[in-house]
C-alpha cells in the first residue's frame, strides 16, 4: 500500500474546517479527529477499489545478446487476470547500467486483457545485466491510496564487446590478400607453400621458373606461392590486477578484448587456427576449435561475462596452459600490460618455455598520456612528471628488451593503436613464413 | 518508456521461455502479519508489562501532599477521612475557594491547612465567614490576622503532656495530646471568646478556639498538623480531638488550598492570545508532513543491486613518481631519467644503435649538430643541477638539443630517414 500525493493534499486542507468551525480548542480538536477519519475512511474505500495489482501475469520476450553502445527493445507482457480493470503505473527493475532510462510507464488493462510494454536498452556496460523484478502500483478510483505489489519476472541480457577495431578488418584483410599468388620474390622462403603454376610473365623472377613444368607443356611456367596455411594462433588474455588499469579511460582489459577480436577475425579469414584463453589463476575463459563465424561469437560470447580479477597473473601455469592447447609450434599472443622490470619478473621467467617451441608476440597498452607527459616541460611540477614518465617509458624500454632478448616479439602502442598494430604483427610474421 | 496497445491477438507471442505463472514476491497482509507475529505479540506483551508496573507503582510511591485526604503515606490523612466517612460524615476534598464556595452548606466544617500559604488575607477574611466550624491547621501570621487577631505565635512547646484542662468538649474528650509541635499564646487577659486548651505554659496552647460574637462562626487552631496526619492521629487523644473537631456536622470540606487560589496579575498569556484552532491545526500539520514522508519515502519497489567495477588510473603511478621527485627535490635522479632518455632518443636520430656508448653519441651529436662536444656532454653528463632553474635551464637544454639533431639530420641527410622505424609506425620502438 502506498499513498498519494492527492491524499497528502486533501489531509492537508483539513485545516480549512479545522479554522473554520472549531472556534475552540475542544471543537476545533473534534474537527480535526473528524476530518482524518474523513480522509481516512475514503482512502480505505478507494484502496479496496482499487485493482489488485497481484492479479497480473508478466511474460517477458528479450533479445539474448547486444553489442555495447547498440540498442535493444525489452518487451514486457501483462496479463490482467484480476476482476477489474487495472489502471497502474509499472515500473520495470532493470540494472542501471542496462541504460533503461525512464523504466516506469503508465499502462491500461482491462480485465482479462493482455498489453505490452516496451522499454529501450542501451547498455552501457559490458557482460550480463540483469531484471529480477516488475513492481505495478495500481491506484484506486479517487486516487488516493495505491496497492502494489512486487512480481517476479527475472531476464538478462548479455552485452558483448563492442570491437570497434573491426573498423581495421577490411585494410587488413587487403594487405592479408596481398600475400596470396605473389611470386617468390617477395614471399617464397620458409613457411610459405606451393600454390598453382602458371605461365611466365615479364618481371616474374626467373629463380622461380619451373623447369620440369616448362618442359612438359612447351612453355615457360613459373611457380607461385602462398602463404601457409593451417597454422595455430593461440591468444592468451592475462585478465589479473594489471587488466584492471584504465588507459585512455578504457581497461586494458577492454583494449586486449578488441586486439583480440581483430586478430581472431584475421586469422580465421587467414586459415589459421584460433584458440583463445582467458588466464589469470584459473581459466576464466577458453575457446578452442571454433573457425569463421562461431569462433567471434564464442569469443565475444565468454568475454563478456569476464572482469579483471584484482589478484597477481600465475604467470608459471601459463606454458602448461599453451601445451594444453597445442603442442604443435604455434603463434602465442600474450595481451598483458608491461610495466616495471619488478613487476614483469614473472612473464620473463617463463617466456623462455614459450619461446622454445612457438612463436611468442607480447603487446601490451602503452599509456599516451606517459608519454604526452614526458614531451611536456613547462614549469617545475611538470619537470619532475617528464622525469617521472621518462623513467616509466624506460622501464619499458627496459622490459621490452628483455622479452626480445628472450626471443619474444613486443608490440606497444596507444589504446587506439593496439589492435591494428598487432594485426600487422601477424600480417608480418605472416608474410616472413614465421609462424 | 513507451506503453503501447495490443489487442490479444495480434501481440507477439511471448518467448517459450517466459513463466506461465507469475510469482508475486510483495507478501500479502496476511503473511506479514504471520511472518511478525512473534514481534507484535512481544512488544504487546512488553507494552502489557510497562503499563502494569506504572499502574503498581504509583499506587505506592505516589507522595502526594501532607495532610492530603487522599494520601496514604504517613504525612497524609486519608485514614482521619476514612474514619470520618464511616462515621457518616460526607467529606469533600477542595482544592480551591470557589469550590469551597460552592460545596458549603448551612451546617458544614471546613478544614483549612494552607501549607504553602496560597491565600490571602481576604480570602482568609471570607473562608472565615463561610462555615459554622472552621478549623485552621497550623495558622500562619496571615490566618492569625484574619480570623483571630488577638492569638499570636507560642513558639515550640516545651510540655512533657499536654492535658486539656479547659471548656472545649472536644479537647475533654481527648484528653491527651501528642506532646511537642508549635504553640500559640493568648495574652493575659484577653479576650473572653478565645479559648486555649493543651497549655504548655501560662499564655501558650496547642488549641485555640476563637468564636465569633456577629456570625456565630466558631474557629479552631490548631498549630500542630501532626495532631491529624496518618502517622499520629491514633496517638493519645488526636483521634478523639480530630474527630470531635470536625464530626459534629454531616459535611466536611477538607480543604488544601492550590495555584488556583492565587490572584491572577498582569497582561494575559501567549496560551490564552491563540485561536483555539492553532493546536489542531499544528497537530495537522504534522500529520500531513508524515504522509508526505510516507508518500515521497515508500519505494516503487525494492532497490536493484550492481556490481561495479573497478576503475584504476594507469598513469596513477607515474604521478605518484612524479610528486615523490619533487617533494624530496630529487633535481639530479629526475634530470638523470630526463638525461638517459634523450640520449637514447639522440642516439636513434643519429643512426647509431640502441647499444651505443655515450662518447660515441656525444661526439655524433656535437659533429652533426656542429657545437662544442664539451657543451654537448655538459648538457647529457656534466652539469649538476643546484637549483629548480637550473634544473629546468638543463630541460630546456636537452629538448633543444634533440630539436636541433633533428632539424640537422633532416637537413643534412633526408634519406638517412631509416626504413628500420617506419616500417611500424604504430609500434613504440626504444627509445
Amino acid at each position: 500500500m502506498t499513498l498519494s500525493g492527492r491524499f497528502v493534499l486533501l489531509l492537508a486542507l483539513g485545516a480549512v474546517p479545522i479554522v473554520l468551525f472549531g472556534p475552540s480548542s475542544g471543537q476545533a480538536t473534534g474537527v480535526l479527529a473528524l476530518w482524518v477519519l474523513l480522509v481516512c475512511v475514503l482512502g480505505g474505500i478507494d484502496l479496496a477499489l482499487a485493482a489488485s495489482p497481484r492479479a497480473v501475469t508478466v511474460e517477458r520476450m528479450l533479445p539474448s545478446r547486444v553489442r555495447l553502445g547498440e540498442s535493444v527493445t525489452s518487451e514486457l507482457y501483462l496479463t490482467n487476470t484480476g476482476r477489474r480493470r487495472l489502471n497502474a503505473v509499472v515500473r520495470d527493475a532493470w540494472q542501471p547500467s542496462a541504460g533503461a532510462g525512464q523504466n516506469r510507464s503508465r499502462v491500461v488493462i482491462p480485465r482479462g486483457e493482455r498489453r505490452l510494454v516496451s522499454l529501450t536498452l542501451t547498455p552501457f556496460r559490458r557482460g550480463e545485466r540483469r531484471v529480477e523484478q516488475v513492481t505495478v502500483r495500481s491506484p484506486g478510483p479517487l486516487g488516493l491510496w495505491n496497492r502494489q505489489a512486487t512480481l517476479n519476472a527475472p531476464g538478462r541480457i548479455r552485452v558483448l564487446p563492442p570491437f570497434h577495431a573491426r573498423k581495421h578488418l577490411p585494410s587488413r584483410i587487403a594487405r592479408l590478400k596481398e600475400l596470396d599468388g605473389r611470386t617468390s620474390v617477395m614471399v617464397r622462403g620458409q613457411g610459405t607453400e606451393f600454390d598453382s603454376l602458371r605461365e611466365y610473365v615479364r618481371g616474374d623472377d626467373v629463380r622461380s621458373i619451373d623447369w620440369r613444368a616448362t618442359a612438359r607443356r612447351n612453355d615457360v611456367m613459373v611457380r607461385t606461392w602462398r602463404p601457409e596455411r593451417d597454422r595455430r594462433v593461440v591468444i592468451l588474455l592475462d585478465t589479473g590486477r594489471t587488466s584492471a588499469a584504465r588507459v585512455d579511460n578504457e581497461p586494458r582489459l577492454d583494449t586486449a578484448y578488441e586486439a583480440a577480436l581483430l586478430l581472431a577475425a584475421l586469422t580465421s579469414v587467414a586459415g589459421d587456427r584460433v584458440d583463445f584463453l582467458a588466464f589469470d589463476r584459473r581459466v576464466r575463459g577458453r575457446v578452442q576449435g571454433a573457425s569463421g563465424a562461431a569462433l567471434l561469437s564464442q569469443m565475444v560470447d565468454s568475454m563478456a561475462l569476464i572482469d579483471p580479477e584484482l589478484i597477481e597473473m600465475d604467470w608459471a601455469a601459463v606454458p602448461g596452459q599453451v601445451r594444453s592447447i597445442t603442442s604443435q609450434h604455434a603463434l602465442v599472443v600474450v595481451l598483458t600490460s608491461i610495466d616495471a622490470a619488478g613487476a614483469s619478473t614473472g612473464l620473463l621467467s617463463v617466456l623462455p618455455q614459450l619461446t622454445k617451441r612457438h612463436t611468442v608476440v607480447v603487446a601490451s597498452v602503452l599509456d599516451p598520456a606517459t608519454v604526452l607527459a614526458a614531451a611536456t616541460r613547462g614549469g617545475r611540477d611538470e619537470i619532475y612528471r617528464a622525469a617521472s614518465a621518462e623513467r616509466a617509458l624506460l622501464d619499458v624500454a627496459r622490459v621490452s628488451a628483455a622479452i626480445r632478448q628472450l626471443g619474444a616479439d613486443v608490440v606497444t602502442a596507444s589504446p587506439a593503436q593496439l589492435p591494428p598494430a598487432l594485426a600487422d604483427r601477424y600480417i608480418a610474421l605472416k608474410a616472413a613464413g614465421r609462424l | 518508456m513507451s506503453a503501447t496497445l495490443t489487442s490479444p491477438t495480434n501481440a507477439a507471442t511471448p518467448g517459450a521461455g517466459a513463466a506461465g505463472e507469475t510469482t508475486v514476491a510483495t507478501p500479502t497482509l496476511r503473511a506479514l502479519l504471520h511472518r511478525s507475529s512473534f514481534w507484535m505479540i512481544a512488544a504487546a506483551c512488553i507494552l502489557a508489562i510497562a503499563i502494569i508496573a506504572v499502574l503498581v507503582s504509583g499506587g505506592s510511591q505516589a507522595a502526594g501532599r501532607a495532610l492530603a485526604g487522599d494520601n496514604a503515606a504517613p504525612a497524609g490523612a486519608m485514614a482521619l477521612v476514612e474514619v470520618l466517612g464511616q462515621q457518616g460524615v460526607t467529606v469533600t476534598l477542595a482544592g480551591s475557594l470557589a469550590e469551597v464556595r460552592s460545596a458549603v452548606g448551612a451546617d458544614s466544617t471546613v478544614l483549612l491547612y494552607d501549607e504553602n500559604s496560597y491565600l490571602d488575607q481576604s480570602q482568609l477574611r471570607e473562608l472565615g465567614g463561610l462555615a459554622v466550624r472552621t478549623v485552621v491547621v497550623a495558622p500562619d501570621f496571615l490566618a492569625l490576622q484574619a480570623l483571630a487577631p488577638t492569638v499570636g505565635f507560642g513558639g515550640v512547646s516545651d510540655a512533657e503532656t499536654l492535658t486539656a484542662d479547659c471548656s472545649v468538649p472536644a479537647a475533654n474528650q481527648a484528653g491527651e495530646l501528642v506532646p511537642g509541635g508549635d504553640t500559640l499564646s493568648i495574652p493575659e487577659g484577653g479576650d473572653s471568646l478565645v479559648t486555649g486548651c493543651f497549655a504548655s505554659g501560662s499564655e501558650t496552647f496547642s488549641l485555640v478556639q476563637v468564636a465569633n460574637e456577629t456570625t456565630g462562626g466558631l474557629v479552631s487552631l490548631v498549630p500542630d498538623p501532626r495532631v491529624f496526619n496518618n502517622e499520629n492521629v491514633t496517638g493519645y487523644g488526636n483521634a478523639a480531638l480530630a474527630l470531635g473537631l470536625l464530626g459534629p456536622s454531616d459535611a466536611l470540606i477538607w480543604y488544601l488550598p492550590t495555584l488556583a487560589d492565587l490572584p491572577r496579575t498582569g497582561p494575559p498569556s501567549l496560551a490564552e492570545l491563540t485561536p483555539g484552532w492553532v493546536t489542531p491545526v499544528l497537530v495537522l500539520l504534522a500529520l500531513v508532513a508524515v504522509a508526505a514522508a510516507i508518500w515521497r519515502g515508500r519505494r516503487f519497489g525494492p532497490l536493484v543491486a550492481e556490481n561495479l567495477p573497478v576503475t584504476v588510473k594507469a598513469s596513477e603511478t607515474m604521478e605518484g613518481r612524479a610528486r615523490l621527485y619533487a617533494r624530496g627535490n630529487a633535481r639530479l635522479r629526475a634530470l638523470d631519467a630526463l638525461r638517459v632518455g634523450a640520449v637514447q632518443r639522440l642516439a636513434r636520430i643519429v643512426g647509431l644503435g640502441r647499444l651505443a656508448h655515450l662518447e660515441e653519441v656525444i661526439g655524433t651529436v656535437a659533429q652533426i649538430t656542429g657545437r662544442e662536444p664539451d657543451r654537448v656532454r655538459r648538457v647529457l653528463v656534466g652539469a649538476i643541477p643546484v637549483s629548480d632553474s637550473q634544473l629546468m635551464a638543463l630541460s630546456d637544454a636537452l629538448q633543444a638539443l634533440e630539436t636541433a639533431t633533428g632539424q640537422a639530420v633532416r637537413a643534412g641527410a633526408p634519406e638517412s630517414a631509416s626504413p628500420e622505424f617506419s616500417t611500424l609506425p604504430a609500434e613504440r620502438m626504444d627509445p
